[in-house]
Order: C-alpha cells, then sequence, then structure tokens
C-alpha cells in the first residue's frame, strides 16, 4: 500500500467519522453549544474591566451597588463632610451602596445577616485628630467570607479614601503658600500604560487559553470515544482487517477530531470577538500552526489512553483525569504564579500550557515566530515522542 | 488442488491460558470448510488470527498463498470477513457503508458505484439503501453485513455464525447466498453451532475442542466412522454431551478486563 493510498484512507476515515457524527444529532448540537455557555459563562465571571486611575478619578470594578454600612462616631465636622464626600464618589459612580447605622455593632450585625457586605467606621477623635495635625484614622470591617468580593471591594473603598485624603491635604498645603499641591501630596506619580493599545479587556488573556483547551480538550475527548466506541461495537475490526496502515487510521481519526476542535476554537474566538471585545492583534496563520500543534501534542496521550482503556467510559474518565487539573494547573483559568512551586512545574510540563501561552502570545501580544520557538519546539517534541509511543502501540492493543 | 489455508501448528496462549493449541489444517480452493466447536473452544481466536487480527504465540498459517505474519497486508487484500458483531455503523445508510468500506480497498468512483449496486441487488436491499442501518430488521442487517465483507471481492471469506438469531426465510436466504458465492469459485471458513447447517453446507469440517482439532473430514465421513446418523451426533460424541463449563474441572474463564 503507498502513501497515497494510505492518504486517501485516512481522508475517507476522517469523512465517515464526521459524517457519524453530523448524523448524531444531539451529540451535535450539544458540541456546538458547549463554547458558547462557555464562552458566556466566563465572560460574565471574568467582566472586562478598564483600569483604575485615582488621579482622574476613574475607578474601574467588575462590581456595582455592593451594600455598605457606614458609622459615623466621630460628631466633628471634618467627619461629616469626610462620610459626604465618600456617599457622593460612590452614588456618581454606583460602586457601592451606603447606609448609615448608628454603631458598629449594629452594622456587624447586618454583616452577617447578610445584608452588608462591609462596615466604614469613623471613629471619635477623627475631626480632632486632623485638626492637630495628627494623622486621622477610618476602621473598615469587610465580609471576610465573600472571599473574592472582600478583597476588590475593599481596595476601592482604600482608593475612595485616597482620593479624599489627596483632596483634604491639598486644602491644607493650600493654607501654607504658592507651592504645587499635588507636588506636596505625591511628588511621585504612577501611571499605567496597557499592554496593548487601546482598551484592554481581561477577556483578551482568557480568550486564547480557552480556545487551546477547547481544541485540545475537545479533540482528545472526541479521539477517545471515536476509538472506543469503533472498538466496542466491533467495527474497529472491518477497518483493521482492510488493508490500510495503523497510520493511516489514526491519521483519518485524527483528522476529523482536529477538524471539530479547530470548529470549536473558531465558535470561541467568534464570541470573545463578538461580545467582549477581543481582537486579534497577531497572524492568523501563526494562530492556526499552534492549534495544530498543540491537537497534535495531545492525541499520542489521547490514544494510549485509549487503547489501554478495556471500554468506552474509562477511556472518556481517563481523559477527564487528565483534562479538569489541567484547566487549573496550565495557566488558563488562574495565573501559574497562583500554584505552588511544584505544581507550576508540573503545568509547565503539560503542552496545553504552551499551546495557551503561544496563543496568548500571538492573539494578543502580536508575537512574531521567533517570539515563540520555544512554544513550538516543545510542542513540536511532545507530538514526536508521543506519536512514536502511540502509534506502535495502537494496533498492537487492538489486536492483542 | 491448491490450499487456500495452510495453518502450521498455529497456537495462541492468552496469559499462560492456551486457547489454540498447535493446530494444523488445511482448506482447498473452493471448499466450504465448516469450523465447528462448542463456545470458547478456540474458534474465534483462530478466525481471528487467520485474519491478522491477532497475532499467533506460535506457528503460522499461509492465508491466500501470504504469511499472517510476515505479509499481514497482502492477506488482508484476499480475505474478506463476516464477524459475528456487525461491522455496520448505524447511524450511515446502507450506501455510506458499503462505499466506505469499498474505499478501504481501494475501490473509486464508477467502479466503486457498480459494486455497491450489484451488492444491494444481490441481497435485496435496493429499496431500504438510503436509509440509515440502525432502522433496519436484524435479518436485514445482517445481509448487508454479509455482502459488506464482500466489497472488494475476495477470494476467501470467513462467515463467523452468519445465520445466528435470524428468522427461517433469512436464513435460507443466507445458506442460499453461501451456495452461490462458493459456485462463483469462492473458498469460505463457516462457523456456525447449527449442525444442520453444517452438514448441509461444507464440503469438509472441522472440530475444535479445548484449543485442538479433534475432526477433520467430509461430514459423510466423519458420520460413517461414528456411526452416526447426523453431524449432530457426530458432534455430540466428540465433544461430549454435558455442559462445557460443568463438564470440565479447570474450565477457563478468560476475566473481562477492568484494568
Amino acid at each position: 500500500m503507498n502513501f497515497s493510498n494510505n492518504f486517501k484512507s485516512s481522508l475517507d476515515i476522517a469523512f465517515k467519522d464526521l459524517l457519524y457524527f453530523w448524523r448524531m444529532k444531539m451529540l451535535f448540537i450539544t458540541f456546538l453549544m458547549l463554547p458558547v455557555i462557555l464562552m458566556f459563562l466566563f465572560g460574565f465571571m471574568f467582566p472586562t474591566v478598564g483600569t483604575s486611575n485615582i488621579y482622574s478619578g476613574k475607578i474601574a470594578s467588575p462590581y456595582s451597588n455592593i451594600p455598605i454600612g457606614m458609622v459615623v462616631e466621630d460628631g466633628g465636622e471634618l467627619a461629616h463632610s469626610v462620610a459626604d464626600q465618600f456617599k457622593q464618589l460612590t452614588s456618581s459612580t454606583g460602586l457601592l451602596k451606603v447606609k448609615d447605622f448608628s454603631s458598629f455593632e449594629v452594622a456587624r450585625e447586618k454583616i452577617v445577616a447578610g445584608e452588608l457586605k462591609g462596615v466604614i467606621v469613623i471613629p471619635n477623635g477623627f475631626t480632632e485628630a486632623l485638626k492637630s495635625n495628627r494623622q486621622a484614622v477610618i476602621i473598615v470591617t469587610m465580609d471576610d467570607t465573600s472571599s473574592q468580593l472582600a478583597p476588590a471591594v475593599y481596595s476601592q473603598i482604600l482608593t475612595l479614601f485616597k482620593m479624599i485624603s489627596n483632596g483634604v491635604s491639598a486644602s491644607i498645603i493650600k493654607n501654607y503658600g504658592s507651592i504645587d499641591a499635588s507636588f506636596m501630596v505625591e511628588p511621585i506619580v504612577v501611571e499605567r500604560k496597557n499592554l496593548v493599545a487601546g482598551t484592554t479587556s481581561t477577556f483578551e488573556f482568557l480568550a486564547p487559553g480557552f480556545m487551546a483547551l477547547n481544541i485540545v480538550m475537545g479533540t482528545l475527548s472526541g479521539l477517545a470515544a471515536a476509538i472506543a466506541r469503533e472498538k466496542e461495537q466491533g467495527t474497529m475490526d472491518g477497518i483493521l482487517v482492510a488493508p490500510v496502515s495503523s497510520y493511516a487510521i489514526i491519521t483519518g481519526k485524527v483528522l476529523a477530531q482536529t477538524i471539530r476542535g479547530m470548529v470549536q476554537a473558531f465558535i470561541v474566538l467568534g464570541i470573545s470577538i463578538a461580545f467582549f471585545g477581543v481582537k486579534v492583534y497577531g497572524s492568523f496563520l501563526l494562530m492556526l500552526l499552534i492549534m495544530f500543534l498543540g491537537v497534535s501534542s495531545f492525541i499520542g496521550i489521547g490514544i494510549i489512553a485509549t487503547t489501554i482503556a478495556p471500554e468506552q467510559e474509562t477511556a472518556m474518565t481517563l481523559i477527564m483525569l487528565l483534562q479538569i487539573p489541567s484547566m487549573f494547573i496550565c495557566n488558563i483559568l488562574f495565573p501559574i504564579e497562583q500554584l505552588p512551586k511544584w505544581l507550576q512545574y508540573i503545568g509547565k510540563m503539560m503542552p496545553l500550557y504552551y499551546a495557551a501561552d503561544g496563543l496568548r502570545k500571538v492573539i494578543v501580544l502580536n508575537a512574531n515566530f521567533n517570539q515563540i520557538t520555544w512554544d513550538i519546539t516543545v510542542l513540536l517534541l511532545y507530538s514526536i515522542i508521543t506519536l512514536t509511543i502511540a502509534i506502535p502501540l495502537f494496533r498492537k492493543a487492538l489486536t492483542r | 488442488m491448491d490450499s487456500m489455508i495452510t495453518a502450521e501448528n498455529l497456537t495462541k496462549k492468552f496469559n499462560g491460558f492456551t486457547a489454540v493449541d498447535h493446530i494444523s489444517f488445511k482448506v482447498e480452493k473452493g471448499e466450504i470448510f465448516g469450523f465447528l466447536g462448542p463456545n470458547g473452544a478456540g474458534k474465534s481466536t483462530t478466525i481471528r488470527m487467520l485474519c491478522t487480527l491477532t497475532k499467533p504465540t506460535e506457528g503460522t498459517a499461509v492465508v491466500g498463498g501470504y504469511d499472517i505474519i510476515k505479509q499481514p497486508e497482502q492477506v488482508r487484500k484476499v480475505i474478506g470477513l463476516v464477524a459475528e458483531k456487525l461491522i455496520l455503523y448505524p447511524q450511515l445508510t446502507a450506501v455510506e457503508n458499503l462505499k466506505f468500506f469499498g474505499k478501504l480497498y481501494g475501490l473509486r468512483g464508477k467502479q466503486l458505484e457498480d459494486r455497491v449496486k450489484e451488492l444491494l441487488d444481490m441481497v435485496l436491499l435496493t429499496k431500504f439503501k438510503d436509509f440509515p442501518v440502525g432502522g433496519y430488521s436484524s435479518g436485514m442487517r445482517q445481509r448487508l453485513n454479509i455482502v459488506r465483507g464482500l466489497i472488494h471481492d475476495p477470494k476467501i471469506i470467513f462467515l463467523d455464525e452468519p445465520t445466528a438469531m435470524l428468522d427461517p426465510q433469512s436464513v435460507q436466504f443466507i445458506r442460499d447466498l453461501i451456495k452461490n458465492l462458493k459456485k462463483n469459485g469462492k473458498t469460505i471458513i463457516l462457523t456456525t453451532h447449527i449442525m444442520e447447517e453444517a452438514e448441509l453446507l461444507s464440503d469438509k469440517v472441522g472440530i475444535i475442542d479445548h484449543g485442538k482439532i479433534i475432526a477433520l473430514d467430509s461430514p459423510e465421513n466423519l458420520k460413517r466412522k461414528y456411526n452416526c446418523e447426523s453431524l449432530h451426533e457426530v458432534f455430540l460424541e466428540l465433544t461430549g454431551r454435558t455442559l462445557r463449563d460443568s463438564a470440565s474441572n479447570n474450565m477457563h474463564i478468560r476475566v473481562v478486563r477492568g484494568f
């Protein structure tokens, strides 16, 4: 059997698999829905947030109208003026909904009851401290049981008081004469310039990771199902008994699944562009190359898992075992830096890490081939090594 | 006569258990060879070895002039397999199924179209050719399953229980089909548990038990030799009348692979 015949057989097998998939209408629809649902879910979970700039009064936050209690213990006029300024700032930005309470204890009860997310206390002696040229203190208590929300809202409150504090110090300095007040308050100013020009979207960093995840995992579980199903049905015998090489069978199977995975990846990309403000800055061809290498780097692993598994469900579960952790340790959902060192090393041993990294660099940062050589090299090496092990194992396992 | 199949000391062991134990036999060209034996005797394993789906542990066989170990690709071109499990995709139509497998054998274009049409006519399924096979009755499915194995017009055909669990009409149709194949010069290896069928169709039968061939002759000669009225009687005479699992103390059960 020569090369061209084998290649044709691969195409036939791929076409048959896709036709089969097309006929399984419910599976097909679910397959198309999956990336749509996933993208909208994560799109809203990680909303597009710009950058805060306290100097221009711009505050970016994914949250709005968070209920916060305010207790003004101090009777002085400055305490009330600070409280009023704070309320005004929050109501104009819509970030917080501030309600007054008579004491910290009453407000604390409300946190426990789940009605408030935090309490701001302006304690006794606030006005006096300012008047006698001492630092005045404001005490903030957050509902620490809301692990994601509490720190985010706390930092907003901090930013708001920083703005008020700057205003207060500027007015104090003015009394001393002609020096530039803003220079006195903050001689050094930090301004943030975005890595990518124009509006930044958090999602821009997430979308490429999801694309990588989708193609790699979609292909992997699709391949596992396609091989295991044929093994169980008995149709695999029909293919194995035909004069077709193992390479052609695997190539065909992989081709069909890769096309499926690519379709999903483009749905992910399309939704990201249409609804979440993602832009593709880099080369389309380079993007395809990484997607293709991402798939091929996982194929060997998929084949090994499928051929050693006795039936379909075991094969799928084996794949899941690989899939779920890699979502968390391959820099897809969370920054890998959050993880302990040893887990980071494991994450960096997974090809998915490099596929996501490469895609992210190409899509968001417009990286050229030279800038992602390392990603490409790792993926290529992975592909070669795993396929070298997997292909002989494939026929051996099926003809035991 | 030239042999189409020559098995020599063909042996298969699974984890120390010998499923097929040094069997040797010949099947001549144009013959229907009835390959008989109780459940678990080693029939299917032998057929899988001859079809290159399982590698022998020892020994070899020459099928259609090619060695099953050294020239598996050549063997695959000359054999057709009709396995016990249907080799059909239920979601695809009869035409799609036949065309897919035809292409794997290198058939293309008009040649393929004509062959598919011819085979569908042969088993009277032309009317239903564009329906997914999953909706077919068992008889229709088995008829299609048989011609699927014939798509590339193989010289040697393996039929593994082709009439199991079918209605009498389907059984009759398939038996006639097998006779026709023989008439066209095909060599057929037929396994069945229906001894009447084996007696009716086979030129020669081989009875395998505990991995060994215990009888190899024409049905007539066997009946004469064991002084029995039917092949059925011969079979029971040779393999015992008790159930296989209760007859033996060390009946081997292959563990269902959970790992």
